[in-house]
């Protein structure tokens, strides 16, 4: 399976666009009066969790289409999106948490958007344990595709619980509500290198599903030529 | 607030684990990938075999 | 023969073909007596573990108990869903169902029915022995409409998962990771509404947590209905 030329170029453009932003952010982006450096984790913590969401959406369109169509590339796609998307939004629950500590003084805080973000990635590793205990390609991918359905349909519901859980009950947390991104003001650089950070990891995301799926398509070929060594 | 909070550490600490979630996935991916294909070569191996 | 008698048949047909499924699980259970009994020695255990785990001195109990409750609901639900779909995969008679000329949602729907009676049944029991072992009456219609909204919701997305858990290696252990994230809407409604319940809200404050059960129950029962299919086919 040779690489093709386009992911070989996407993946040169990837790492330049992840430098360039990573650039924008060390010396473009200037240092928050309040908070100090610990501020400019916030880019990357947005742009993860945004490209993140997208993931799972990905990988719920993926699974209707492959319960509709059949067709094996769209289990491939779902697969693809869901392992990205957890590593994405861990990046984001973890960041989340590094952000909040010198600045809440806490490691956690129960704001609705990092304890959604947490369930989400809950679900999304259920379902990898959903598929790694279905022996059955056919029907992995057939469950695969209803709990990526199911899991992504429940983040909504599961975020405006929380967040109606939290405006009955304040939180007694010394400090300020983490979820109202106004706690700083944004200028115009600010804005500008956030901007770029979401578009740069919305190519990321594109260079490794790209690869996920291939590997995907690796690995159901080797499956295969195990299947038909039994005959 | 006048003074700006000294918190470089956390933000090293948060670079930290961007850049290394990405990498460790991509290096996963590499594994995978190596682990495949040295597979496919033994089937295709032994079944040239036979 | 008028040309409307013949859409009424298949309309019944799946009517009854869903009545057909939640009666065979009713007779089984009259029968057997073995997920009611088990669901209600395990909420009843799971009480007791809490009355040691947690301080329930009388004025942190008021307000425990809607936790409490409901986490024994959710715990108890997963052995009652476990047991009713392994039951039918061990035996079989999935495929006996599947054979039948009846649409498949009709089994899902039957299932489901099934699921939640019987969910109902063991908190209708919990209820009086809950308030008998801390001397406070916790029944009343408000409650237990909260318990029937919640389990609804719990029951749909349940029984849905549970017959795909149940086809996997790993069985037991993957039905409550597979739905505890996806029913924390529900948990959080269901909470929050029986707890103020219980401690004398007014019902028009819990307007919010009765709607979003609904919602809920709505969105996760279409949904279901909709996806059951790819679940069951071989």
């Amino acid at each position: 399976m040779k690489k093709p030329v386009a992911l070989k170029v996407l993946d040169i453009v990837t790492i330049i666009a992840l430098l360039g932003a990573t650039a924008m952010v060390f010396f473009y982006a200037p240092i928050e009066r309040v908070m100090g450096a610990v501020q400019k984790v916030f880019y990357f913590h947005v742009a993860a969790g945004w490209v993140g969401m997208l993931s799972f959406l990905f990988a719920a369109v993926a699974g209707i289409i492959f319960l509709v169509k059949k067709k094996k590339i769209w289990d491939l796609v779902g697969v693809a999106a869901v392992e990205i998307g957890i590593i994405f939004i861990f990046i984001n629950i973890v960041t989340g948490s590094i952000w909040a500590r010198p600045i809440w003084n806490t490691w956690w805080t129960w704001d609705p958007r990092l304890t959604t973000a947490t369930i989400m990635e809950l679900v999304y590793i259920a379902y990898l344990m959903l598929r790694q205990g279905i022996d059955d390609p056919e029907r992995r991918a057939r469950f695969g595709a209803v709990y990526a359905i199911v899991g992504f349909l429940s983040v909504p519901l599961t975020f405006f619980s929380i967040r109606i859980f939290r405006t009955i009950h304040p939180v007694v947390i010394a400090g300020s509500d983490p979820t109202a991104v106004g706690t700083f003001d944004m200028t115009p650089a600010m804005f500008q290198t956030l901007m770029v950070g979401i578009v740069v990891f919305s190519i990321l995301f594109v260079d490794l599903v790209w690869h996920r799926i291939r590997l995907g398509q690796l690995a159901n070929q080797v499956e295969e030529m195990k299947f038909n060594l039994q005959d | 607030m006048n003074t700006t909070l000294n918190t470089v550490n956390y933000f090293i600490a948060g670079y930290v684990v961007i850049f290394g979630s990405i990498i460790g996935y991509v290096i996963s991916l590499y594994v995978r990938w190596k682990n495949l294909k040295q597979e496919e070569e033994i089937i295709t191996d032994s079944t040239d075999q036979n | 023969m008028q040309p409307g008698s013949i859409r009424l048949n298949t309309k019944t047909s799946f009517t009854k073909a869903m009545f057909a499924v939640v009666w065979k699980d009713l007779i089984a259970e009259v029968r057997g007596k073995e997920l009611i009994s088990a669901m209600l020695v395990f909420a009843l255990l799971v009480i007791f573990i809490f009355n040691f785990a947690l301080e329930l001195d009388p004025k942190t109990r008021s307000a425990l108990t809607a936790g409490i409750l409901w986490v024994t609901i959710t715990f108890a639900g997963t052995l009652g869903l476990n047991r009713s779909m392994a039951v039918e995969k061990d035996r079989g008679c999935l495929d006996g169902l599947l054979l039948a000329p009846v649409d498949r949602t009709a089994i899902y729907f039957g299932k489901s029915l099934a699921n939640w009676i019987f969910m109902v049944i063991v908190a209708l029991i919990v209820l009086p022995i809950y308030s008998i072992l801390y001397n406070t009456n916790i029944i009343s219609p408000a409650l237990l409409l909260v318990i029937v909204l919640g389990s609804e919701g719990y029951v749909a997305i349940g029984t849905l998962l549970a017959s795909m858990a149940v086809q996997a290696r790993t069985r037991d252990i993957l039905l409550p990771i597979l739905l505890f994230p996806v029913i924390l809407p529900v948990l959080i409604a269901a909470v929050k509404a029986s707890a103020g319940i219980l401690n004398g809200f007014p019902l028009e404050d819990l307007q919010t947590w009765f709607n979003l059960l609904i919602v809920y129950d709505i969105i996760f029962t279409s949904v279901a209905f909709m996806v059951f299919d790819s679940v069951v086919e071989e």
